[in-house]
């Protein structure tokens, strides 16, 4: 299997069994991952480090991943960084507030499917 | 000698006999009205007696006699209006006209048989009432009318908990079920080695028993979102017949591999465009055609039509399946409800289904209903008006 050149994906989750789970499947796939269990971890890791792709959970405590991209919106060089959301509930409302914050992209916490999340993934970073 | 004796004694006797009859005129006179007086007294105590109930009533109490004047209100309805007696007593109810809901009242007022049950009134942030009307007649005239109001404040804030309680649960269900279904379907990919026929297929079964849960866990937090109000999202036009093609084509395979006669009927003018929430729509256009496909045996038929006129447009799905036993029809829209025949058929089924299709038609301000013969099928169809007021 060829190995998806070392991409970097910067994974941000506070649900530790969630976080896990991505976590493994992506680096089987050959991906590169850093993660960051809140929305002001991940600011910081992002600045020092920037990922090819971030996954971005929603509802996290200290910063929660609309006020993520937010920030993200106001700097020329994070904002190119494509970002695929992690919601909780898949509602409208939620997919539709992430779009227009600039999120390319949205995975369901309960359907998602690690097949699924490695399509998305590579859709957008290859 | 002898006649004047017979005179003086026909004159006694007469005397006697007018003495006898004074007495017992004046006692009967007596009887009377002492008994009148009994009738009286008796009276004024059923009188006291009622007031006495009326005013010591834990729901509040309007008594308005046949002109529709406010004749009495009690202590109760006093504190709930925040008014007093003297203020609207014996005049016209001007007072009671600042409250919105005091319009159907004063229609019932008029017109007695336009009473009202039982419905919710929001007086203020921390009291929520019930409103009912009754009508006092006597041989069917109207001696007057009374309004009771009953205090439901409590009986709300526990539904609200109830709700919030669920809401929460199911949330927190959530991640576990997630994690649940990505690690079987990692194994199941093969990502963690090969496995035997054996392994797999067993791993299949908690797959989809974990889908059946997340499914369950969805369909309650929508009927919590319903509950909370929180349900429909803006609504956008969008056509009809679009919505149907893609829910159509969810369950081809499975109306293939039951070989369902399955045929829509497209609509002969062009629906026009309706202001939805299509993923609501596309659900209860999914709730409908799920349960005609579970419900119809194999080698059975469903038919979906769509039509419009000017004012609305209608969706129907017809099948031949096991149909509604007649006396648990009224029950089928409730929440959790399950049919005895469908429940033979497929233990599975959260019975949110239909109640969460209701929910969604009603906030469109439509109309869903249902016909059905057991083991003839049943026929389910929508109406979606095209003009509605907002939502």
């Amino acid at each position: 299997m060829l190995k998806a050149r070392s991409k970097k994906i910067l994974l941000i989750e506070d649900e530790e069994l969630i976080l896990n789970l991505l976590q493994r499947k992506l680096e089987k796939e050959g991906y590169k991952v850093s993660i960051a269990r809140d929305g002001k971890e991940g600011l910081e890791k992002m600045i020092k480090n920037p990922p090819d792709i971030i996954l971005l959970d929603i509802v996290m405590p200290r910063m929660d991943g609309f006020e993520v991209m937010e920030e993200v919106r106001k700097d020329k060089n994070l904002k190119m960084i494509p970002i695929i959301i992690i919601s909780n509930s898949g509602q409208p409302v939620e997919l539709d507030r992430a779009k227009k914050l600039g999120a390319r992209d949205w995975l369901i916490k309960t359907e998602f499917d690690p097949k699924e999340v490695i399509t998305k993934i590579k859709q957008q970073i290859g | 000698m002898k006649q004047e004796t017979k005179k003086k004694n026909i004159t006694q006797e007469l005397k006697e006999m007018t003495e006898i009859q004074e007495k017992d005129t004046y006692f009967a006179l007596l009887n009377i009205l002492e008994d009148i007086e009994e009738a009286r007294i008796r009276a004024v105590e059923e009188k006291n007696k009622t007031l006495a109930v009326i005013t010591n009533f834990t729901d509040g109490l309007l008594v308005f006699n046949k002109e529709n004047k406010l004749y009495l209100i009690n202590p109760v309805a006093e504190r709930f209006l925040s008014v007093n007696a003297e203020e609207i007593v014996n005049k016209r109810p001007y007072y009671l006209e600042k409250f919105p809901w005091f319009e159907p009242v004063k229609v019932f007022l008029k017109d007695p048989a336009k009473k009202i049950f039982r419905k919710e009134i929001q007086i203020n942030k921390e009291l929520t009432l019930e409103l009912s009307t009754v009508s006092i007649t006597r041989e069917q005239e109207s001696l007057g009318s009374l309004i009771i109001l009953h205090d439901i404040t409590r009986e709300k804030l526990i539904e609200q908990m109830k709700t919030e309680f669920v809401s929460l649960a199911a949330h927190q269900l959530r991640t576990p079920l997630s994690a649940i279904k990505w690690t079987l379907k990692m194994i199941l990919d093969g990502d963690l080695g090969e496995m035997t026929k054996e392994q797999k297929d067993f791993l299949e079964k908690s797959y989809v028993s974990n889908e059946r849960m997340i499914n369950l866990i969805n369909d309650l937090l929508n009927v919590t979102r319903i509950e909370e109000g929180r349900y429909l999202y803006s609504p956008e036009p969008v056509q009809l017949e679009d919505l149907t093609e893609e829910t159509i084509k969810n369950y081809k395979e499975e109306i293939e591999r039951k070989n369902i006669k399955f045929h829509f009927e497209k609509p002969k003018n062009k629906i026009p465009a309706l202001k939805l929430d299509a993923e609501k729509i596309k659900l209860t256009i999914s709730n409908l055609l799920d349960n005609a496909v579970k419900y119809t045996l194999p080698g059975g038929k469903i038919d979906v039509s769509l039509k419009s006129d000017k004012e609305k447009a209608t969706f129907l799905i017809k099948d031949s399946g096991i149909g509604i036993p007649e006396d648990q029809q009224k029950r089928l829209f409730n929440k959790f409800f399950r049919g005895a025949n469908a429940l033979r058929i497929e233990t599975d089924g959260s019975g949110l289904g239909l109640f969460i299709a209701k929910n969604i038609i009603e906030a469109h301000k439509g109309k869903i209903g249902f016909e059905s013969e057991e083991d003839k099928g049943s026929t389910f169809y929508f109406d979606l008006p095209f003009k509605a007021e907002k939502y």
